[in-house]
């Protein structure tokens, strides 16, 4: 019995847009390229370019989509992976590479506690106590490199840092590997969507050539992006996850400890941006104080574009994957087809409002099936003052 | 009789755009200077009349006529221009604003501060008896005054209609008085009042006529002095009344399951020790504010505040909610919609909320969810919809499904019936019947007295947050005697039945 497939849902423009925009948009930057007599445009080597381009933003973007779900919201990411950098990049002389890194994560992963605990324990909203840390960090991050750019100056601890960030990771055999696994997963559970797929992906890597390769955060995200969504979508921490967003309180009356998914949240996302921060740092073994400020709204745009809800209980981390991929395909696009980098600000806005508007208008059609009810109407009960 | 009709109502009807009918043809005149009670239980189409006539939706059918003149109020603001006031259940303030600016929420023109408005509302203040400053912040106010709030707002309008939908409901004694006797000025002045409540004395009480809706259809209108409760329950209820009976067999309850020593919140709930035993459904009755729900929550470890001992066959419980979960204890809570389901969730994840495991298995639960609708008779497309799409009723079941697993052992259910029709509340209640013979302990809390009384083995009478009687036997007693004893006030102000 295989399960029914609600094909118009799952191929409709809410559900599926993000993949039609991002398909779209490649299509017409490629006729440019072509009209104009430039060199092609989709070449594995400027994709890669792409992926590579928005690999930071899109590893802090599944985080911050984890942190959407469960309804609340983190705009000192940025901030935190500067700091994250800065102290990578301050300490690895010192004590070498791991273990700055090492370093850098918790003082991430900390500063995602507190964020956490202010917001749960102390009760204010997460946007005004991040809105806070976002100053209050990246001050921190000018108080800690005195305002100067910073470098790693030993030669040795310098190539660790380069290679961890550059080396090049073929992908021909791993793309096929996983193709064979899907193969496998789709003809086991007769799932005709996963054997397209898997033939899809084997095609891709056919196309592509045996010499593809892409930088290594372009893998770390697609790892990070594949296991946050195993977690959410197999697991029942996922689906408790998106209960805490959808309904706090229903959930906290179901014995979730709610406390405890929404600090984690807050943890994850600054530790992904820690990460974010550490690759920052290893591109060039230097971080100046200013770096990466702005990209916390890149990332939250991502999310948007993706359909993460701002109100939580909703939200899929490789969508957000996949509007990180189109925000930078039009960076891209724009700089490799020379079209005017006055514009790009101005239609990037013009696409998450677009993409929004998509969502919710999607959104309340299918509200509007709602049969109304068949009592009387649910008001809210009265309940007693100060009590709620 | 007296006066001409301020308010006929002919044939109205309303059909949900999905199809449920909520009125199949409700006529109903009003005439000025008398108080019209409208009675009927949930789901009979009291709340689909009163938002046809206060403008907030059309009619499917009929006619409606103010004034010797047909008129169609397409808008809120329409009725109220006409000289229709409205009083909602829930009280629809700004609470961030004070008490005079909700009153003049609707006045026109430019400033703020208009002395002339202001003095209106004063007067307006005056008359309902001064419960409240002008000044004050509406969300600083009790619960009560913010109601008197609302009713100095409708009344700020000047109308010659007051529709009141349970105005009393959320009020202590002496705030109810106050509330009867605007009501009998508010006639005396020449006004008509449609006045919508559950309480059989206070309509008895206040009310020149009466209409009762049952199935969307008015089964009975007569002068309230030709009228008796028992008559105006028989006709609230119809065929109902048969399905609650006490079953003839007296229920064996077997050893105390749920222990509760000195359970305590400061402000909510004074040091409470009860203990129910498995198989046993002991009644909670309360009026709201007695500590009810505050009694469930600090068993369920749900009250931060609560302390004291909570045991399980003898085993002490941490007051948290995951450990009462873990540990077998369940609570359906009052307000569904916004603690019982994740409206972004489907039946099938939503009874699976509170499953212990790691792994989904989207089959079992499927299965699960198929089994719940089957036993709790839920009207839903499949495992697949979504809550939010349900009635509800139906929407309760599933809250009530979350915990049909074979770990629960106690059921803490708080007003599990609260808004919703009579199959479905019938068909929760059968349920919980059922539950309890398989050996639950089941705790609950009703504004329903005769649910209590049909359904629970032993009622714990709560008030001002302290357990104050316990009937061991509620086959002996009735609805009018639990009433009193749940609400002293009730006596003392002299309209208890």
């Amino acid at each position: 019995m295989s399960p029914k497939i609600d094909w118009k849902r799952h191929f409709g423009l809410r559900e599926a847009g993000v993949y039609y925009a991002l398909l779209i948009l490649l299509g017409i930057l490629a006729a440019i390229a072509h009209a104009r007599g430039l060199p092609n445009y989709l070449t594995p080597q400027n994709l890669g370019n792409i992926a590579y381009q928005a690999s930071l933003v899109g590893i802090m973007g599944v985080a911050m989509t984890v942190m959407l779900i469960t309804g609340a919201f983190d705009l000192s990411v940025a901030s935190v992976a500067a700091l994250a950098a800065a102290v990578l990049v301050g300490l690895a002389p010192q004590v070498g590479f791991p273990l700055a890194a090492v370093a850098a994560l918790t003082t991430a992963a900390a500063i995602g506690l507190l964020n956490g605990a202010i917001v749960q324990f102390v009760g204010i909203n997460a946007f005004i106590v991040t809105l806070g840390t976002l100053t209050a960090v990246r001050g921190l991050v000018l108080v800690l490199t005195d305002g100067r750019s910073l470098m790693v100056e030993r030669a040795d601890t310098l190539a660790q840092m380069l290679a961890f960030e550059s080396m090049r990771v073929p992908l021909f055999w791993p793309v096929l590997a996983i193709a064979v696994g899907l193969f496998v997963l789709g003809a086991v559970r007769r799932s005709a969507l996963q054997l397209a797929s898997a033939v899809i992906l084997v095609a891709l890597a056919l196309l592509a050539g045996r010499d593809v390769a892409v930088a290594a955060p372009v893998v770390y995200l697609a790892v990070f992006t594949a296991i946050v969504w195993a977690v959410l979508r197999f697991t029942v921490i996922g689906r408790r996850i998106y209960a805490v967003g959808g309904n706090a309180e229903a959930a906290r009356l179901s014995g979730i400890n709610v406390h405890a998914y929404k600090l984690g949240a807050f943890i994850l996302s600054s530790v992904a941006a820690g990460f974010a921060g550490i690759l920052f740092g290893c591109r060039l073994g230097a971080i100046n104080p200013t770096a990466l400020q702005g990209s916390e709204l890149t990332v939250i745009a991502a999310a948007i574009l993706g359909g993460t809800s701002l109100f939580g209980g909703a939200g899929s981390v490789v969508k957000t994957v996949v509007g990180a991929l189109l925000l930078f395909t039009l960076t891209n696009g724009f700089n490799i087809l020379n079209l005017g980098a006055s514009y790009q600000g101005l239609i990037e806005g013009v696409v998450v409002i677009a993409s929004a508007a998509i969502y919710t208008v999607g959104g309340e059609r299918r509200r509007a099936r709602r049969p109304i009810v068949d009592t009387a109407p649910d008001a809210p009960p009265i309940t007693e003052a100060g009590a709620s | 009789m007296v006066g001409a009709p301020l308010l006929t109502l002919a044939g109205i009807e309303k059909t949900w755009p999905n199809g449920t009918v909520a009125l199949r043809g409700v006529d109903l005149t009003v005439r000025p200077g008398r108080v019209h009670g409208l009675l009927g239980a949930n789901g009979a189409g009291k709340s689909t009349l009163i938002k046809i006539l206060a403008g907030a939706v059309p009619a499917s059918g009929g006619s409606v006529t103010w004034h010797d003149r047909a008129v169609r109020w397409s808008t809120p603001r329409a009725a109220r221009a006409a000289g229709v006031a409205t009083l909602y259940q829930h009280i629809p303030l700004v609470p961030t604003l004070s008490a005079a600016d909700n009153i003049l929420l609707e006045q026109r023109g430019g400033l703020r501060r208009d002395a002339r408005a202001r003095q209106r509302a004063a007067e307006v203040v005056a008359m309902l008896g001064d419960p409240f400053g002008l000044d004050e912040i509406v969300g600083d106010l009790p619960i009560g005054t913010r109601q008197m709030v609302a009713i100095a707002q409708a009344l700020g309008g000047e109308p010659e209609l007051v529709i009141m939908d349970e105005p009393t409901a959320a009020l202590a004694g002496h705030e109810r008085e106050t509330v009867y006797r605007t009501i009998r000025q508010l006639a005396d002045a020449g006004r008509a009042v449609l006045f919508v409540s559950h309480f059989l004395d206070e309509i008895i009480a206040l009310t020149d006529e009466v209409t009762v809706l049952r199935d969307g259809r008015a089964v009975l209108h007569a002068e309230t002095a030709t009228l008796d409760e028992a008559t105006i329950a028989a006709a609230i209820a119809g065929r109902s009344v048969t399905a609650l009976t006490r079953p003839d067999t007296v229920r064996k309850p077997g050893a105390a399951l749920l222990e509760v020593r000195d359970l305590r919140s400061p402000g909510r709930l004074t040091a409470t020790t009860l203990n129910v035993c498995a198989g046993e459904i002991v009644g909670v009755a309360g009026m709201l504010g007695s500590g009810r729900s505050e009694l469930l929550h600090a068993i369920f470890g749900a009250d931060p505040a609560a302390r004291g001992d909570v045991m399980l066959a003898g085993r002490r419980i941490g007051l948290f909610t995951d450990e009462a979960v873990a540990a077998g204890i369940a609570l359906v809570p009052e307000d569904r919609a916004r603690q019982g389901f994740v409206p972004t969730m489907t039946i099938a994840e939503n009874i699976a909320l509170p499953q212990r495991r790691h792994l989904l298995d989207h089959a079992a639960e499927a299965k699960a969810a198929s089994a719940a609708i089957e036993r709790l008779a839920i009207k839903a497309d499949g495992p697949d919809a979504l809550v939010s799409e349900l009635s509800g009723g139906n929407a309760q079941k599933v809250v009530l499904a979350k915990w049909l697993t074979p770990e629960t052992r106690v059921l803490l259910l708080d007003e599990p019936t609260a808004g919703i029709d009579i199959g479905a509340r019938i068909d929760i209640l059968r349920a919980v019947r059922g539950l309890a013979d398989e050996g639950l302990a089941v705790l609950l809390v009703s504004s329903e007295f005769e649910e209590l009384l049909a359904i629970a083995d032993r009622i714990l009478v709560l008030r001002d947050g302290a357990v104050i009687a316990e009937i061991a036997d509620p086959a002996g007693l009735d609805e009018a005697a639990l009433i009193q004893l749940a609400s002293g006030t009730r006596t003392e102000t002299g309209i208890a039945a």
